[in-house]
């Protein structure tokens, strides 16, 4: 579904990503993980052709990047971090707007709103939306065509416990469909529960990959949390560091 | 075309609700004809003229709503929509964020022409407006302003890097052709000097003709309006096309 092989993109002096290499397969949902400014998102961005990357390759849907025909994204879904729209739109429009952008049958409105509990907001200005009913509607929206692979950017920002094992529950049920999934995280229960594999990215570079499970072990930490802050540099030396000069 | 009408509907919709676009660019110029209907109704334009005040003030009043949507509306709307990230968001899907832009002028446009129909129709039914010149020339040359005007429109959301540049923009754009190209005030009783200024600017130039062409002046020559708003309109679009981000 995915390879991306020996990624390089700075942005100026930055290496914002450096000889990243992965392959994400059919039906598998794939975390990347990393702090803030790891390259994550300038990853998505450079697999999704919104950057050009400085050296390497990604192919999707069979596709290289460098010529991704437009025709190619009625198959693929996604959910940048942050989603802005226009002012005063209502949930219904938007829903509308964003459906009438496909050309293949898109889902059933009323269906794919009332999975995210959004049912009843149609003629809600999207802006009066609570924070996590906005990011509800923004992954709702990464679905709406029905795509083969979606790609989610902190896809669980801002949402209550309850609201995040529903939107846990779908995604794996769309998984189970066949549904390909690359999603970003800060939650490593969420981390844990959803991805078949994981890679943890580092200052532009991958630290490790392989499924949660495999990754603890090689870490020799107990939990998802304590690996990911082992590789992510953050647990030792940098926290007591911080702990003394405290 | 499902995906531009749907586009167009939304685009519009959010416009009417918006309501700036309704006041600046119908309310208004429905206002500032009724104003110069109720203070010179059917005076002559000057000593001796032809024509009434009205009559020379009605293709100028026309072109309000022109000025409203292109040097307001459409510069600020596209660069809010790169500002948000929106266009960036139609990169991902298989529609280019250009068909939004397209919506976007097509809602601008009709718009437009609803504020330029309520002043005909304010103007006519009203005060007894008579169009005295030639419908089709006065036709084309309307939407060669329009152009024009929409052009520098699209130049300035593509300069603009962000909301607070484009706003700044647009009020340097639309203020000066607003208040004195003649669209509101008459460009009759401006002082020389002031006129000098005005007649430096393409909606000055666009009323000018429409002026020339709806009053049927037999010495007026359109050779030299055309040619300044048929340059505007070619170099703001090439310039724009060539510099114009999607984020």
């Amino acid at each position: 579904m995915l390879n991306v092989l020996n990624l390089s993109k700075s942005y100026g002096s930055t290496q914002a990503v450096k000889e990243l290499s992965f392959d994400v397969n059919k039906g598998e949902i794939f975390g990347l993980l990393g702090p803030n400014g790891a390259g994550k998102s300038t990853t998505l961005e450079c697999i999704l052709g919104t950057k050009k990357p400085d050296s390497g390759r990604t192919i999707l849907l069979g596709n290289p990047a460098d010529s991704l025909h437009p025709s190619i994204f009625e198959n693929i879904g996604v959910q940048f971090q942050d989603s802005h729209y226009p002012d005063l739109i209502r949930v219904g429009e938007l829903y509308a707007m964003t459906a009438s952008l496909y050309r293949k049958a898109t889902q059933n409105r009323d269906e794919l709103l009332g999975l995210f509990g959004l049912e009843g907001k149609i003629k809600q200005p999207v802006s009066k939306l609570s924070g996590g009913e906005r990011q509800k509607l923004a992954v709702a929206l990464a679905l709406i065509n029905n795509p083969e692979i979606v790609f989610l950017d902190e896809l669980t920002a801002g949402l209550d416990p309850r609201a995040r094992r529903e939107v846990w529950q779908y995604l794996e049920k769309l998984r189970d469909k066949g549904l390909t999934i690359i999603l970003t995280s800060h939650f490593m229960d969420e981390v844990t529960r959803l991805c078949d594999r994981i890679l943890i990215m580092q200052n532009g570079v991958a630290s490790i990959t392989g499924s949660p499970d495999e990754v603890i072990k090689q870490s020799g930490q107990k939990t998802m949390e304590d690996a990911y802050l082992y590789y992510t540099g953050e647990k030792g030396k940098y926290n007591e560091n911080i702990i003394c000069t405290v | 075309m499902r995906t531009l009408f749907v586009l167009f509907k939304t685009e519009l919709t959010l416009a009417l609700r918006e309501f700036s676009g309704v006041l600046f660019g119908m309310i208004m110029p429905l206002g500032i004809m009724m104003l110069l209907g109720i203070l010179y109704n059917n005076k002559p334009a000057f000593e001796g003229a032809d024509y009434t005040m009205m009559q020379q003030a009605f293709p100028a009043v026309m072109t309000i709503g022109i000025c409203a949507t292109g040097l307001m509306s459409i510069p600020l709307t596209i660069a809010g929509y790169r500002e948000k990230k929106i266009l960036k968001r139609f990169k991902v899907t298989p529609t280019s964020p250009a068909v939004l832009i397209g919506a976007q002028f097509l809602s601008n446009l009709v718009t437009a022409l609803i504020s330029s129909l309520i002043v005909c129709a304010s103007a006519v039914l009203v005060f007894d407006y008579s169009f005295r010149g030639s419908l089709f020339p006065f036709i084309t040359s309307y939407f060669l302003v329009l152009a024009s005007i929409y052009s520098i429109g699209i130049l300035i959301a593509s300069l603009s890097p962000n909301m607070k540049t484009a706003n700044i923009l647009c009020s340097i754009a639309y203020f000066p052709m607003l208040f004195l190209s003649g669209a509101t005030i008459p460009y009759e009783i401006m002082p020389a000097g002031l006129q000098k200024v005005s007649s430096l600017m393409p909606m000055s130039q666009g009323i000018i003709l429409l002026k020339g062409i709806s009053l049927d002046i037999p010495v007026f020559s359109p050779v030299k309006p055309v040619i300044i708003l048929a340059l505007t309109a070619l170099i703001c679009t090439a310039v724009s096309v060539r510099i114009f981000r999607w984020e």
